[in-house]
């Protein structure tokens, strides 16, 4: 064997790609020559041998880059190489291109290159804007303008809001339960490797025969089950992202469970960590929906079977009921993270403990919970059964309960507190409680029927989305991006710069999204290249605004760039922040930890004296008074 | 600042060559966990064809079920359950035999197990094969095939986990302690797992 083929590497994933497509297109062409059927079938729905390449040639490149290394030479019962522990860690720049079981390293992957989807993502959306500057088609044709919007919000919702929470927790959770590392640290390298197979999907489909996909993030059938080859690629990106997110899923709840420090019990737990506990919660239990269902409408194109082929029986309203069985607990996948983020980050940078805290932890609980009942408020001019509205008009409603809560709870935080604001952190979080009221106030009022029935599928639902997604998902990001960013690359950040992105950002971000509560009111619809000439003043309000907003993001990664080279050096504990993660070095050592610290208090005990969170063994100059005597017997506060 | 002195203490401590132990927060094994969360997962897969299942046959469907002329082998699939039922009962054989010290009863159990999920296998192909009806065959067709098939591929991944332990077994590996014969029992979950569904998958789509 070359030697290329035997070391895991981008040399063997290459082999590994190219063999794996090859295996898959000739499979399937010999398949066909057994059966007698024409050897390559280039029906646009169809091109099977091209579909299984797609599905092999992603394996292979896993095969090549040294996913599943540990795991063959297991199964095929070589001895087990015991852990060196030499993949722990990155050296240099080229390790984070390597598979590597360590959650920071894997944690600044994810980051990276969800970010870089993120960019990808935002050139669509120019592209979108700049179509829509004035009336009329200028720029591109009606269908690569449903592309364009397709991709690009497939990009944001499965290759950058999601994982890129999962990455963060990837990098901070295992450090605030006082854990080595995740429970399955193979397993979460795999996740990572499984993003870049999804992101190259996605890419790769505006190369096909016949263009992107253009049905929309949403993908809705029949749609979907007759567009050209592109929407296969679409199908396939997202079992790609959701494998991954199923496999952090289960590595975040184990770990949760299994690996927190000694005395950390559940009510000890930093707010992020719930957040996360509720997530994994909600993707392993939703996004199989989003997985079968995919799987449908690939069969139907591929196989031509008829799930979704009404003449043939099959049921069209189907595919939007199990797709928003998903996709509804899916907004909160893409929420609950970030609340967690907001926690800590207020409370840090308020100086005051957060209000509320087991009322926070219950209402993410109340959130998963409640989120599995309401997903047919996405369908209510859909035509399905017409007595299923109010009850999930009432769901919709109720679930604003808990979601309220949380607010009130970071205003009580925030009262009194010695708010600083000169940090970004502080300020994307304070943004993000405004922009998200907005978009939780729209989204309420999309959950009443007859107000959804009016503004359906025009720019009002837009507004909505991007005040929930970008005012909520993508603040809390760059929140915590920005909370975190010193414990990461061990360097600070330019405040200065980080406020201009801010106050940037929010400004582009208003100026693109409330106005389009206005047109959507009056009826522009939204998915189309056109609109009436009475929109034009406001459409090109918004681009001009929405150019704002690209800008900003190139002013945030210069800041990262630079700081991450030339910034001055961080303390431990710059935040002066309770959490475990703020105990270790800036950034923390190869193991996290030479012995795992003890848990003596609550996580956001500040202005209470004496109180501590967590001690790290073999620090007996601490004195460890506990303000409230521990919920938890071992833990003594002698040492 | 009192972190810092807390970090310089840290770093002054002992060398050690690789992690600390993470504590054990919790009484259950990790894998194990994992597995029955990775359960979960599959069976809201199930759910997501068991959904489509329910809209097809009684949402938009008026007229007989299964559609004229088709029928459904309901005594050979109903053979074909209690031969894959029987297997559960088998691998619990297994299981219990390799607790007890008694790799032979282990042994033999795992290769009874593995040949009733070969059985099963074979008789359900055969069955597509004279069932007279394909997936393309109406929406009755593609749900029969997607539930059904998406069964068997987990029963093929079943029998691929099988086929591992029952080389383990002969090679010697497992002994009684829990921790030892992890590599028999959590494929033994998963196999009581595809059991458990293809029950509900038989009762679903044969008898109701
Ligand atoms: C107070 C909580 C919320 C309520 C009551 C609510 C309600 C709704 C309703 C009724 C719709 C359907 C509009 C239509 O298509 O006619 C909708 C759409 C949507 N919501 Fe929310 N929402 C809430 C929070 C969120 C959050 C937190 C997110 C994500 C972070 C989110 C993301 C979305 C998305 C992406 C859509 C549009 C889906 C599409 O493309 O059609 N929502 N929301
Ligand atoms: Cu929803």
């Amino acid at each position: 064997m070359p030697v290329a083929l035997k070391q895991a590497g981008w040399w063997r994933a290459l082999y590994g790609l190219v063999i794996g497509a090859a295996f898959g297109y000739g499979l399937v062409v010999a398949l066909r020559a057994a059966s007698g059927l024409p050897l390559i079938q280039t029906e646009q729905t169809g091109y099977p041998q091209l579909v299984v390449a797609l599905i092999t040639g992603p394996l292979g490149f896993l095969w090549g880059i040294g996913c599943f290394d540990y795991w063959l030479r297991w199964i095929a019962g070589g001895p087990t190489v015991p852990d060196d522990h030499a993949d722990h860690g990155a050296k240099n720049w080229k390790d984070y291109f390597k598979v590597n079981t360590d959650h920071k390293v894997i944690g600044i992957q994810y980051m990276v290159l969800t970010f870089f989807f993120f960019l990808v993502g935002g050139l669509a959306a120019m592209g979108v804007r700049a179509e829509l500057a004035q009336p009329g088609t200028q720029i591109v044709d009606p269908n690569t303008y449903n592309g364009l919007f397709s991709t690009h919000a497939a990009f944001m919702i499965f290759v950058f809001i999601i994982p890129m929470f999962a990455g963060i927790a990837n990098y901070v959770l295992p450090l605030m339960i006082g854990a080595p590392d995740m429970a399955f640290p193979r397993l979460n390298a795999l996740s990572f490797w499984l993003l870049p197979c999804a992101g190259a999907l996605l890419m790769a489909s505006y190369f096909a025969p016949g263009g992107t996909f253009d049905a929309g993030w949403t993908g809705y059938a029949p749609l979907s089950t007759g567009a050209p080859i592109g929407q296969s690629f679409f199908n396939l990106a997202v079992q790609f992202a959701g494998a991954s997110s199923i496999a952090t899923a289960i590595n975040f709840l184990v770990t949760i469970v299994t690996m927190r420090a000694p005395g950390m019990n559940f009510w000890r737990m930093p707010l992020l960590v719930w957040a996360n506990l509720s997530t994994s919660l909600l993707v392993v239990a939703a996004t199989p929906f989003i997985a079968g269902v995919q799987f449908m409408v690939l069969f139907d194109r591929v196989l031509n079977t008829n799930f979704f082929e009404a003449a043939m029986g099959g049921d069209v309203i189907s595919y939007q009921h199990i797709f928003w069985f998903y996709s509804h607990p899916a907004v909160y996948i893409m929420m609950l993270p970030g609340f967690g983020i907001i926690s800590e980050v207020i409370s840090t940078h308020a100086r005051k403990p957060v209000f509320g805290y087991r009322l926070m932890a219950l209402a993410l609980i109340g959130i998963v919970v409640l989120s599995y009942s309401v997903w047919a408020h996405h369908m209510f001019v859909s035509g399905m059964s017409s007595w299923l509205r109010v009850p999930m008009m009432i769901t919709t409603l109720l679930i604003a309960v808990p979601t309220g809560i949380k607010i009130f709870s970071w205003l009580g935080t925030l009262f009194k507190g010695k708010i600083h604001l000169q940090s970004t952190a502080m300020l994307f979080s304070l943004g993000f409680i405004f922009t998200f009221v907005i978009g939780g106030i729209s989204g309420v009022m999309l959950g009443m029927v007859p107000l959804d029935i009016h503004v359906s599928d025009t720019y009002f639902v837009v507004a909505h989305i991007h005040f929930v997604l970008f005012g909520g998902s993508v603040f809390t990001i760059f929140a915590g991006l920005y909370h975190w960013f010193p414990k990461i690359t061990g360097r600070m950040y330019d405040e200065r710069l980080g406020r201009v992105h801010f106050w940037m950002t929010l400004a582009g971000m208003l100026g693109t999204f409330i106005p389009m509560h206005w047109i959507g009111l009056e009826g522009m619809p939204r998915r189309v290249a056109d609109y009436s000439a009475e929109f034009a003043a406001w459409n090109l309000e918004i681009t001009i605004a929405s150019a704002i907003l690209g800008l900003a993001q190139l002013v945030f990664v210069y800041n990262v760039v630079v700081s991450w080279k030339y910034g001055p050096k961080a303390s431990a504990n710059p935040w002066r922040a309770n959490t475990i993660e703020w105990l270790v070095s800036s950034p923390p050592p190869v193991f996290n930890f030479d012995e795992i610290p003890r848990v003596v208090g609550g996580p956001y005990e500040f202005g209470v004296p004496g109180a501590r969170h967590a001690i790290l063994a073999g620090d007996d100059k601490a004195t460890v008074e506990q303000p409230k005597p521990a919920t938890v017997g071992s833990v003594g506060s002698s040492t | 600042m009192e972190s810092a002195s807390v970090t310089l203490g840290h770093a002054t401590g002992d060398h050690h060559h690789g992690p600390p132990e993470a504590n054990k927060s919790s009484k259950v094994d990790q894998t194990t966990l994992g597995l029955l969360i990775f359960l979960v997962t599959e069976a809201m897969l199930f759910g997501a064809f068991f959904a489509s299942y329910f809209f097809l046959r009684v949402v938009v469907n008026d007229g007989p079920w299964p559609p004229e002329p088709y029928e459904l082998p309901v005594i050979v699939a109903g053979v074909n359950t209690a031969i894959l039922v029987s297997s559960s009962f088998s691998i619990h054989w297994a299981l219990e035999g390799i607790r007890r010290g008694n790799r032979k009863a282990a042994t033999l159990a795992m290769a009874v197990t593995w040949l009733l999920g070969a059985t099963f296998l074979f008789i359900q192909l055969n069955e597509y094969i004279h069932v007279g009806f394909s997936a393309r065959d109406g929406a009755f067709g593609s749900i029969f095939y997607g539930l059904t098939g998406l069964h068997g591929a987990h029963v093929i991944v079943g029998l691929i986990l099988l086929t591992i332990v029952n080389v383990r077994l002969w090679r010697g590996h497992f002994g009684p302690k829990a921790e030892d014969h992890r590599g028999l029992e959590l494929p033994g979950i998963y196999w009581h797992f595809v059991d458990v569904m293809w029950v509900i998958v038989f009762v679903t789509v044969y008898i109701l």
